[in-house]
């Protein structure tokens, strides 16, 4: 399906929230992500798939506005890339992925969730109640209050998660964007994370853009999943896209879709 | 030794030693945090040679000292945003190279001069009351950045990039944080000397880290252990008659093995292991 195509099929009327216009990411000689093009809606819950390295990181970091295109356009809030300011960033909540983030950090929970504030604040100016208030709404939407004190590193992978969710929520974002949150948790810290994130798209309608290795965990969850190999393969709602013949294309032949809709790895010693 | 407070020297040394102290592990706390424990050991042996090449051309060793550490940590962190090159690999290239030039430095001068000596090994009893100043101005200025932008310092140190998605200027804060490490080394460079200077950034937050996991604890128990070791270093030094930058440093050296023996997070840990 065509970029045009896609923007027909699901603007309702509305305005991107973030454009890419034929942009390429990357070194020059080391394209990274090549010639995208995709809008992305005020509202709108998206999926992020595409097997390693194929450029969901990247996708990421330039929503982020931390990496301009080398060629093409990029738009966020209507601004291009170069004209991103702080003000702008703070309105994109960010979950890195695991690992990223030092978690022996000596830091507790609040302070760690008021860190969402700074960028909003702005240079020379303390936190006062308000952002404090801010801050304990945030913990209690992903219902971590209690923990307020507690010391990062002493929580479990998904309590941190819920903190680190709760720190992308203080910046009070319109745009919310999850770098495979699920990575490493057991399958029912999983369920709740990708529950929580549900939620919280209903709930503030947050534009949500998800990255995820994990296709049946999302796919009955988003309104459009964007499927990546270096470029875009396909971008729709999730009937569309996860179709055996795109899926053979971008994952191989291993990726077979069940009778009932699931995404599986075909067992290759079963066939021979 | 209560006499010996009476004396001026011993009055400007210790003030001299709690102001350094104080200041070398506040700063201490974003470095030890933000992963910067060698550029900072660099920075001291490249400070160490512009106070030597002040010296031998008689220009004010000071100056030389704070253009040669700035220039070192610019250049060092320019290094590590280009991601050229491992930042441990150009700080000990700089860190060697610098080094070098002060030996050289040394080696070209005529006479041996006792002044450049106390800059590598420090020597906090010679302190001048116009040193004093300098010291006093320095630790105002650094202390009152590091105040200003706490905020802004404490999440690039806890995360660069994700202090820069959410709106903070990630990297002007990054350069800030280098050069008040630099100007800290540079007016340390007297008291403590330039191959101890760096034990005085490290090892209080290193021990304070030990015993919490609050940030805003972290600095102030960082700062406590720093002015009191420094202070008590300079004492035994005084009384026993011992050098000053080892004395200071050895006191906080105990302390720091004090604090691991005893610290809660180890005992927390030890809980947890033990429940498995």
């Amino acid at each position: 399906m065509s970029a045009e195509e896609t923007r027909e099929s699901h603007s309702n009327g509305r305005n991107p929230i973030i454009r890419f216009d034929h942009a390429s990411f990357g070194f020059p000689g080391l394209i990274a992500l090549k010639d995208i093009s995709l809008p992305i809606y005020d509202g709108e819950f998206v999926g992020v798939i595409g097997p390693n390295g194929s450029g969901k990181t990247t996708l990421c970091r330039a929503v982020l506005g931390l990496l301009p295109p080398v060629e093409g356009h990029l738009h966020i809030f209507d601004c291009a890339c170069s004209e991103l300011r702080c003000h702008h960033r703070a309105q994109i909540g960010y979950l890195p992925q695991k690992g990223v983030v030092d978690r022996n950090f000596p830091v507790t929970v609040l302070e760690t969730v008021m860190m969402g504030r700074y960028g909003a604040l702005g240079l020379l100016k303390r936190p006062g109640k308000k952002d404090r208030q801010i801050a304990m709404e945030a913990l209690a939407q992903v219902g971590m209050e209690t923990h307020k004190d507690t010391a990062l590193g002493h929580l479990s992978g998904g309590q941190q998660q819920r903190v680190f969710i709760a720190r992308a929520l203080a910046q009070q974002p319109k745009v919310l964007i999850l770098d495979e949150p699920t990575t490493g948790l057991d399958i029912t810290m999983q369920h709740n994370v990708i529950e929580l994130v549900q939620h919280l798209h209903d709930e503030l309608k947050l534009t949500v853009l998800l990255i995820t290795h994990d296709i049946n965990m999302i796919r009955s969850r988003v309104d459009r999943l964007v499927l990546l190999k270096t470029k875009l393969f396909a971008a729709g709602p999730p009937a569309e896209v996860l179709k055996p013949e795109i899926l053979h294309q971008v994952y191989g032949k291993e990726l077979v879709i069940t009778e009932n809709d699931l995404v599986i790895v075909e067992d290759y010693h079963h066939h021979h | 030794m209560l006499d010996l407070l009476a004396y001026d020297f011993m009055q400007r040394s210790l003030l001299a030693a709690a102001m350094v102290g104080g200041l070398c592990s506040v700063i201490g706390v974003f470095v030890v945090l933000r992963g910067l424990a060698f550029v900072g050991a660099g920075t001291s042996h490249a400070a160490f040679a512009g106070v030597a090449l002040g010296y031998l051309m008689g220009w004010p060793p000071l100056f030389l000292a704070i253009l040669f550490g700035l220039a070192t940590v610019w250049i060092t962190g320019w290094v590590e945003e280009r991601g050229r090159m491992k930042l441990d690999v150009s700080i000990g290239i700089l860190y060697t190279t610098t080094m070098a030039l002060g030996i050289l430095f040394i080696g070209l001068m005529k006479t041996y001069n006792a002044e450049v000596y106390g800059y590598l090994f420090g020597s906090v009893l010679s302190v001048t009351p116009e040193e004093l100043r300098i010291i006093g101005a320095m630790s105002v200025l650094v202390l009152s950045l590091l105040l200003l932008f706490a905020k802004e310092l404490y999440f690039i140190a806890f995360d660069q990039e994700m202090a820069e998605a959410s709106g903070v200027p990630a990297r002007q804060m990054f350069f800030l944080l280098l050069t008040l490490v630099a100007l800290t080394v540079v007016v340390s460079l007297k008291t403590v000397g330039a191959i101890l200077v760096f034990a005085m950034i490290l090892i209080p937050a290193s021990t304070a880290y030990q015993l919490t996991h609050s940030l805003t604890t972290l600095t102030l128990y960082s700062a406590l252990i720093g002015i009191i070791t420094s202070v008590c270093g300079v004492l035994i030094s005084a009384v026993w008659d011992i050098p000053s930058g080892p004395a200071i440093v050895l006191l906080a050296t105990a302390m720091f093995f004090t604090a691991v023996l005893f610290s809660p997070k180890r005992a927390k840990r030890a809980r947890l292991i033990h429940a498995h």
